[in-house]
């Protein structure tokens, strides 16, 4: 710690060390935000409908943004549905990558023994290919005539004729699964492989059962794993628009993602985008806190 | 390099400008002639600025600014260059791409667009610097008075003269000043017939089919607002498809809830692929997609299942896409060869065996492309005839106001209610 030494350059040292990190920040996270509050706030060219920033805070004309909020909440507001349809993707689609994830990577980190390092990079592998062309290979796999509604059929037995790509959400929630699962088993591998050994032996000891040692000790303890995994699926999956637009490409399965992206692109529009922005980034800033407190209380308990 | 530096140079202060402007987003006035678009707040943008709008009854002959000249004439084109053309995807043959690059001894980059509003935000943008870009007329106002585009130089087209002669003088731009016509389009409907059995005689208007609940969930809509927003415009009998009336546009916006909440369309441009991959069954489509169908075939399909219906007498949505050269054009001199290259028969005819996409050929008989094998006879009705230019209905540029209106009924669609 610099307290035991203490001395000019050390205490310089940690500032320098952490200015790259510091101007990074305010340059591609302070900087890009304030831009978008402008143009939350800005107003819109007459002609072309683009964004016109506003730069000053008591400039800042809410007109862009009531617009929205008010869709999403108020009577009749259109957005309301998109919004609550993201939820229940996301909470799903997460609940479902902790359910697969949680056993993969307790057998990876507890029972894999020598293969432990083969297992690890056989779930990272996934990550070698583009999650795009990931999407796209569920697309074959999916039509009308692809290889799932094939093997439903059983050789002709079955109808075998569901249609999966047309604006299902369950092929939606299916697809933010298998894109986000690696995300999971990785920090819940890395949580679970932190885990001493010892613990779980001394709960033993004391008469704790299998499943009681597991429910008192290893899922307490892995609690920050299991919130790290969930921010690090859902975040991503809140503003996800193109799983959404490959695999459903329907209206009905709009989700703030695709928002976002409509209104992005279209002219005079562009301030709602934002606004849309702000409001998933408000959302996720609550789990992000909880987050903080959660490896706060845990850093407490191992030390 | 030096002539063309040397007479660029007076008006690269102003390009420099609206460059910088769009990419700071600042407010800059684009209408030299009609005024200046001053800092509005959100909502209230109409008043200041007015935006010419071309139409069939309202010819327009666009003014040529002292500060946006066409090339000089006897320019050698650009060697050892990229000429960056900015289009839709599959919109344009590969083997005219390497025919050309192999012509003049450069290369040529594609990058492409979903849809024309977020083509016409990344050329304002001026972000890349393309040299040519393949836009519909509906955006040819905005282009012309933010000088984005330049005029042409017609010494360097001279296969304008294979193109059908009403493309010298269009109505959306008078005597041929910044535009060469492109590909010429109707859009209708298509289906596969081993998939879906459709009977369009069946219903009082043709369009009622994407209504009908027999078809939900197996069914698509092109995904461009004023061209699915015309369909449903046609199918309530209202053929002002560039509409400003609040009851009209109710209409359709009504239309439009009850079409996702009825028979649930996916929204997208991919028909040419996604027919024929049987990703569903029926779909509104650009007659040059239905052409294009038959060589994305998978599966069990086959090229006589592909099915389209334009109306006999022409009176559906009829269009045609433009080639023009934006100003920050690297290669201007390149782009005029590019726009004549593709403009020449022979070039015209292979992009259009590739594409689907019917050229206005003079050397093309309409009534022979299905003799001559472009198009099978299951098809006849994706010909777009000459005829049709006269008796279609044109989806024009929108006034701001109209455009806004437009927009949010297709954006509170797109939000899946």
């Amino acid at each position: 710690m610099a307290e035991t030494r203490p001395g000019q350059p050390v205490r310089l040292l940690w500032p320098l060390l952490a200015l790259p990190g510091m101007v990074w920040m305010a340059l591609l996270f302070v900087m890009p935000l304030y831009v978008v509050l402008a143009i939350v706030f800005g107003g819109i060219d007459p002609v072309f409908r683009s964004p016109l920033p506003a730069w000053l805070p008591w400039e800042w004309d809410f007109t862009q943004f009531n617009f929205v909020l008010s869709r999403i909440l108020g009577e009749g507001g259109y957005f309301g549905p998109a919004m609550l349809r993201t939820a229940v993707y996301v909470v799903v689609a997460s609940s479902a990558c902790v359910l697969i994830a949680y056993p993969v990577a307790y057998y990876t980190a507890r029972y894999a023994g020598r293969y432990k390092g083969l297992l690890l990079t056989l779930l990272i592998a996934p990550f070698w290919i583009s999650y795009m062309m990931r999407m796209l290979a569920w697309v074959n796999l999916l039509q009308d005539d692809g290889l799932v509604n094939q093997a439903l059929s059983i050789g002709g037995l079955f109808p075998g004729d569901i249609d999966w790509l047309n604006g299902r959400a369950s092929t939606v929630v299916l697809g933010l699964v298998y894109g986000y699962v690696p995300y999971m088993i990785l920090p819940l591998f890395a949580g679970l492989d932190r885990i001493p050994a010892a613990t779980l032996e001394a709960a033993r000891d004391l008469g704790a059962s299998r499943l009681e040692a597991f429910r008192r000790v290893t899922l307490p303890l892995s609690r920050p794993a299991i919130v790290a995994g969930v921010l690090l699926t859902s975040l991503p999956m809140l503003g996800d628009y193109f799983t959404n637009d490959l695999l459903s490409g329907s209206p009905g399965t709009s989700t703030a993602g695709n928002l976002i992206n409509n209104s992005v692109t279209t002219p005079g529009q562009t301030g709602q985008a934002g606004a849309f922005v702000l409001l998933v980034l408000l959302v996720a800033l609550a789990p992000m806190l909880l987050y903080v407190r959660t490896t706060r209380d845990s850093s407490g308990v191992q030390s | 390099m030096p002539p063309r530096a040397n007479r660029r140079a007076p008006m690269w202060t102003r390009r420099q400008l609206l460059a910088r402007a769009a990419l700071a987003g600042v407010a800059v006035p684009v209408l030299g002639a009609t005024g200046c678009s001053t800092r509005t707040p959100a909502g209230s943008g109409s008043g200041t600025t007015q935006l010419t709008i071309a139409s069939p009854d309202n010819p327009v002959t666009w003014p040529i600014t002292d500060d946006n000249q066409p090339i000089e004439d006897g320019l050698a084109p650009e060697r050892n260059t990229t000429l960056r053309l900015y289009n839709y995807a599959d919109y344009l043959a590969p083997a005219v791409i390497k025919a050309f690059e192999e012509k003049y001894d450069v290369d040529v980059s594609v990058s492409t667009f979903n849809n024309a509003d977020e083509a016409l935000a990344k050329v304002r943008s001026g972000a890349v610097p393309f040299d040519a870009y393949f836009p519909s007329y509906d955006q040819i106002g905005k282009l012309v008075s933010a000088g984005l585009i330049q005029p042409l130089n017609h010494n360097y087209i001279p296969h304008i003269t294979d193109a059908w002669p009403v493309f010298t003088d269009p109505w959306y731009d008078g005597e041929w000043r910044y535009t060469v016509p492109y590909a010429i389009y109707t859009t209708g409907i298509g289906w596969r017939a081993d998939l879906v059995d459709v009977d369009l005689e069946a219903y009082d208007n043709p369009y009622d089919v994407f209504w009908d609940t027999k078809y939900a969930g197996d069914l698509a809509v092109i995904d461009d607002f004023h061209t699915a927003m015309g369909m449903a415009l046609l199918r309530n009998g209202i053929t002002d498809l560039n509409t400003a009336d609040a009851d009209q546009l109710e209409v359709v916006r009504t239309d439009l809830l009850d079409l996702t909440e009825q028979t649930k369309p996916k929204v997208t441009i991919t028909m040419y692929n996604d027919l024929p991959g049987g990703q569903y069954g029926l779909t509104q489509m650009w007659s040059g997609d239905a052409v294009n169908a038959q060589y994305y075939l998978g599966g069990g399909a086959q090229k006589e299942d592909l099915r389209f219906w334009f109306p006999d007498s022409g009176k559906g949505m009829v269009d045609n896409d433009l080639m023009v050269i934006l100003s920050t054009a690297k290669s201007p001199v390149l782009a005029h060869h590019f726009l004549d290259f593709i403009l020449e028969a022979k070039n015209s005819i292979a992009n259009f065996a590739w594409t689907g996409y019917q050229p206005p050929q003079r050397s093309i008989d309409p009534e022979r492309l299905v003799s001559q094998g472009y198009v099978p006879p299951n098809l006849r009705a994706a010909v777009v005839r000459e005829e049709y230019f006269g008796s279609g209905y044109r989806l024009l540029e929108l006034p701001p106001e109209v455009d806004a209106a437009w927009h949010q009924i297709w954006q509170e669609f797109k939000a899946g209610g």
